[in-house]
């Protein structure tokens, strides 16, 4: 790390960058003031106040990995990696998930896509990959300028697939790869030895990151990292649990949206204050009868990624028909293991922590997490989308989907499609399915 | 009956290739330097048997080599269906017999496009004419002349006018569905908004060639690019590839019967 | 080829199990302790596929973007292919097989016992000490369901009979040029493998590599590589249009020449076998060494191209090709690539494409 790169960096993003996105937040908030909506607002309510922060926010994450490789060293990590031992080693901590999901809202992800499709990645692998693999391969995203690895760290807790995706990533940009493999959780419980598993590679897994940093990890910036971490995740599943309140406050398309901050910029504090002030929000809506839906009839569940192409589609489309989509499992995985995060023990709380997000659980566990959510939510139907990207997410989907209608009484619709894949989302037929599902609830 | 010949002579047929494509055969007679002498090209008929024989009785209507090789003149099966002929000496797959029959045609390597009515190729060719690397779209309709049919006949344009209607729009309206089926109905549902069919035919133009052109890429472009098969007479092919690809293409005199052609090239070979 | 023809079929093997008395597991793809189950004289009886059942049945569980293999498997549990088992072993290899595992238990729930078995996806010690520990699992799910209880003594002692097995099985695939058996012959030995009870595969092999020719077989020699080669009918098209397989990167037989255990501890040991299996999709092998392996086939076996021959749908194969493919091109070994489901004959374009290969490395 040069001075002069220092110099670049500190300039660009703590100088200059933090100045333009806070003129641009004002701007941002000033006119959010004026209530105006793109979204259809004669059934939606107003943006939430929060967003141009969350903007800023997002934004200013990209900028410092626009100059990153001059100053510190970069991980790529999976979505359910055990980051806290990267932050606490200064990591910059980047999400290729992340990205493919802001390529997917900007509709740039199948442009991206096609230069790995052309380079031999099939169409049948996932849409994420797919477009993270074109940004490594072509350079190409949204986002300014991705910085290069030093060090990749993917841990099997959501599928798989990450694991072989960044065997690719590794083979490319010729950086360790930190596996954490987490073993699949197929009945209540881990096994004793899965979960020494676990803790185990995540003790390995510091040697590796120490030198790849350059610098020994202090024991104490880890368990700064891991009660920054708990904190925010509590404060997101309290967010969440506020939607059981009828009408609901926001809508899991607004959570799609702000949940950025705890992927992405999880173990950081201004993440719990961001985190903190939207809870606020909230509550001010709460207060003041705004909810999500302006004239909300029915409370619906969505299982799965979202379908980040149609987000406002969707959202104004049940808006329309008074529809509001109170919960959604996959925002809920954010939070819902919070109780879990030991700051005291890092180690220890974080083989469980990592092991039992709801991926790396059983089919019959969704099935009893979306009861509940039925249940706790008072929700009245359900949107499964049947994500061809997403495998460990949609098997079951066909039982659940069975089982919820004969169990909870409640209509229960499989959407096809792709999280981020628009050419697999048939327009004509999944509006088709859309209504047949709408007129059912009404 | 087309026959070629120097000099006003008919050429004397010393090797016969036959095409067995899904829309269309073909069948080619090369003199015994390998030039193209005489063609015949109809629509496949479903008896494929009774349609080979048929050929082949034409064939033997003409000047062949005298005297007469030994155990009759060779004939080499390629396409579809090349199994299905008893009488061919040997069958050669089309990509081989593609290769060779514009190598000869052209005299020069490159990247070879063939888009027929059901499936598309693209075929890398070193400087000596041999094959080096190719891909083929057999597993589905969208990256086909089929394509085109299917979605333009909800158009209502008829197959002759393709090319010319697709280059005559001054706008182009982006189709998302990858299958041909769904395809459809995406065209239906903008011509009940309204939109114009100029736009969506070429709209449709550029979806077949972005799937030919990932083809393309997959091989890897190596200049120059040749372009061959039924779907060449639709002029907006050749015109749009060009505009994906930024490389001029170069289209064979008889774009539809370089497979044969390759084939019956091979026959000569044997025969030699 | 007396020898060959004496391949007994698995129906009658699975009939001669039963009427002995014994257990039967069925196992799914792809690696799992043979010698464990043994030890306890549990047949282990492996479920590829197979092809040729009714996939109605598995669609009404699993969505049409999951393999073949993992849908023909559950078709066939509930068309009664399964009935003979006793419990059924569903081995974790990649997100389908999760899926199906899970889905077994808490949906479909068959009579049988549902047995999950985690393979761990690195190499490194924490990896084998968990591995050892979860056939130690497994061991003690077998003792409930069979009231056995093997002693270590025993299970070294099945260990070593399979080991022996499998350096036979290594010795056909180095040798196969050699032997007097079409590939289609040969595959059907290597995998009677998947059903045999270790002495009567043993027999067999023994038998075949009496016969080894000098003169080896002729045929353009390509390296076959992938998960399983079905449909079998594959090997046939390939010797028709003058192939042969000189080598194989299969999960169901090459990846699966496991080497000996080293450790007294018959868990230990058997974790030490498997991890140490050639490189692997599934289990976490980097391209790199998947194509220093790769190399290495078409070296010693003098394969002049390699085909990639994939079940559709199959994502461990599919991020490792377009890797994998570049190096051989730069080592100078061209790759087809052919994707199938298991279920159908080979269509005319799969067969136009192996051809058109063949005649292109000719």
């Amino acid at each position: 790390m040069s001075v002069g790169g220092l110099l670049v960096y500190h300039l660009n993003v703590n100088v200059l960058g933090r100045a333009a996105l806070r003129v641009q937040r004002w701007q941002a908030e000033r006119k959010a003031a004026t209530g105006v909506s793109r979204w259809k607002g004669e059934y939606l309510a107003p943006p939430l106040k929060i967003a141009p922060r969350t903007k800023e926010l997002v934004a200013r994450h990209w900028l410092q990995g626009r100059y990153a490789n001059l100053h510190r060293k970069v991980a790529w990590v999976t979505s359910g990696a055990p980051i806290e031992l990267l932050k606490a080693l200064d990591f910059y901590v980047l999400y290729p998930e992340n990205h493919g999901a802001i390529c997917g809202t900007a509709r740039v992800a199948v442009d991206i896509a096609t230069v790995a499709e052309n380079a031999g990645y099939s169409r049948d692998i996932c849409s994420y990959a797919r477009t993270d693999i074109g940004t490594m391969l072509s350079g190409k995203t949204p986002v300014g300028k991705l910085p290069k690895p030093d060090l990749l760290l993917a841990c099997t807790n959501i599928c798989q697939t990450v694991l072989q995706w960044y065997r690719v990533l590794a083979h490319h940009f010729n950086v360790p790869l930190i596996l954490v493999d987490t073993p699949f959780v197929y009945y209540d419980e881990a096994t004793d030895h899965a979960i020494e598993f676990v803790k185990r590679q995540l003790e390995e897994a510091v040697p590796i990151a120490e030198k790849v940093a350059g610098k020994s990890l202090d024991e104490r910036k880890l368990k700064q990292a891991a009660r920054l971490s708990k904190l925010a995740s509590q404060l997101w599943l309290e967010i969440m649990e506020r939607n059981q309140h009828q009408p609901a406050p926001i809508s899991a398309f607004d959570e799609f949206i702000q949940m950025a901050p705890i992927v992405e910029m999880r173990g950081d504090a201004v993440t719990v204050d961001f985190y903190a002030a939207m809870l606020k929000e909230v509550d001010d809506r709460i207060a003041h009868g705004i909810s999500a839906v302006k004239n909300e009839k029915k409370r619906l569940l969505w299982d799965n990624l979202p379908i980040w192409y149609r987000l406002r589609y969707l959202a104004e489309l049940l808006g329309e028909h008074g529809l509001a989509l109170a919960a959604s499992t996959y925002t809920n995985a954010w939070g819902e293991l919070a109780p879990l995060i030991d700051p005291e023990r890092p180690f220890e709380s974080a083989a469980r922590t990592y092991i039992y997000p709801i991926l790396n659980r059983g089919t019959g566990h969704k099935l009893a997490t979306m009861k509940r959510m039925v249940e706790a939510y008072h929700l009245d139907g359900v949107i499964l989308h049947s994500d061809r990207s997403c495998k460990p997410y949609s098997i079951g989907q066909i039982d659940q989907r069975d089982r919820l209608i004969r169990d909870c009484g409640v209509p229960a619709l499989l959407l096809e499609a792709d999280h981020n894949d628009p050419r697999a989302y048939a327009e004509e037929q999944a509006a088709n399915r859309l209504a047949a599902f709408i007129e059912m609830l009404e | 009956m087309t026959a070629h010949g120097t000099k006003g002579r008919m050429a004397q047929v010393c090797a016969l290739g036959i095409d067995v494509g899904s829309t269309t055969v073909k069948i080619i007679g090369v003199d015994a330097e390998g030039n193209l002498a005489w063609h015949l090209l109809e629509q496949a008929d479903p008896r494929v048997e009774d349609q080979v024989e048929r050929l082949l009785a034409r064939a033997a209507t003409l000047p062949l080599s005298s005297p007469p090789l030994a155990g009759g003149t060779p004939l080499v099966a390629t396409g579809y269906g090349r199994k299905l002929v008893r009488q061919a000496t040997r069958s050669v797959t089309e990509i081989t017999c593609h290769a060779k029959g514009i190598y000869r045609e052209l005299s020069h390597g490159g990247t070879l496009v063939d888009i027929g009515g059901q499936d598309s190729k693209v075929i890398s060719i070193n400087s000596k004419g041999d094959v080096v690397d190719f891909s083929m779209n057999d597993k589905c309709a969208a990256g086909t002349g089929r394509f085109l049919e299917n979605t333009a006949r909800r158009l209502g344009v008829p197959l002759e006018r393709l090319g010319q209607v697709a280059l005559s729009a001054l706008e182009e309206v982006s189709i998302s569905s990858t299958c041909t089926v769904f395809a459809e109905s995406e065209v239906i549902s903008l011509i009940a908004h309204g939109i114009a069919v100029e736009p969506i035919l070429r709209g449709l133009h550029r979806s077949l060639l972005k799937r030919v052109v990932a083809m393309i890429r997959t091989v890897g472009l190596v200049p120059p690019l040749m372009l061959s098969g039924g779907v060449v007479q639709n002029q907006a092919i050749a015109r749009m590839l060009e505009e994906e690809t930024s490389e001029t293409v170069i289209v064979p005199r008889y774009p539809q019967l370089m497979g044969a052609y390759g084939a019956a090239l091979i026959a000569l070979e044997q025969a030699n | 080829m007396a020898a060959l023809s004496a391949v007994p079929r698995r129906s009658e093997i699975v009939r001669t199990q039963r009427e002995r008395g014994g257990w039967i597991a069925a196992v799914l793809p792809i690696h799992y302790p043979r010698a464990l189950l043994r030890a306890f004289d549990i047949l282990p009886v492996e479920v590829w596929g197979p092809p040729g059942v009714d996939v109605s049945y598995g669609a009404i569980h699993l969505q049409p973007y999951v393999c073949s293999i993992v849908r023909n498997a559950l078709s066939f549990l509930q068309t009664g292919g399964l009935d003979v088992s006793d419990l059924i072993i569903v081995p974790h290899a990649c997100d389908s097989l999760q899926g199906l595992g899970s889905i077994l238990i808490d949906f479909v729930r068959p009579k049988q016992p549902i047995l999950p078995l985690y393979l761990p996806r690195g190499r490194r010690a924490s990896d084998l000490a968990f591995l050892a520990d979860e056939f130690r699992s497994l061991y003690r799910r077998l003792e409930e369901i069979t009231h056995r209880s093997p002693a270590d003594a025993e299970l070294m002692e099945s260990i070593r009979r399979e080991e022996a097995a499998d350096e036979l099985l290594a010795q056909l695939h180095q040798r196969r040029k050699h032997l007097p058996l079409t590939d289609i012959q040969l595959y059907r030995l290597i995998r009677a493998r998947e059903y045999l009870p270790v002495e009567m595969f043993s027999e067999l092999a023994r038998a075949a590599l009496a016969q080894v020719a000098e003169t080896p077989r002729q045929g353009i020699p390509i390296i076959l590589s992938g998960i399983v080669p079905e449909p079998m009918s594959l090997f046939e098209s390939l010797s028709d249009m003058g192939g042969l397989v000189a080598a194989d990167d299969l999960a169901c037989c090459g990846r699966r020449l496991y080497p000996r255990g080293l450790s007294d501890d018959p868990f230990r040991h058997l974790a030490e076998s498997l991890l140490d299996a050639p490189a692997d999709s599934t289990r976490g092998h980097p391209i790199k060494e998947r194509l220093e392996h790769l190399l290495q086939l078409s070296r010693t076996s003098g394969a002049k191209g390699i085909v990639f021959y994939d079940v559709k749908f199959c994502e461990p194969e599919l991020f490792d090709l377009p890797g994998l493919r570049k190096g051989l091109q730069e080592a100078g070994l061209p790759s087809a690539t052919i994707e199938v489901d298991i279920n159908d004959p080979l269509s005319h374009q799969t067969l136009t494409r192996l051809e058109a290969f063949l005649e292109m490395i000719a």
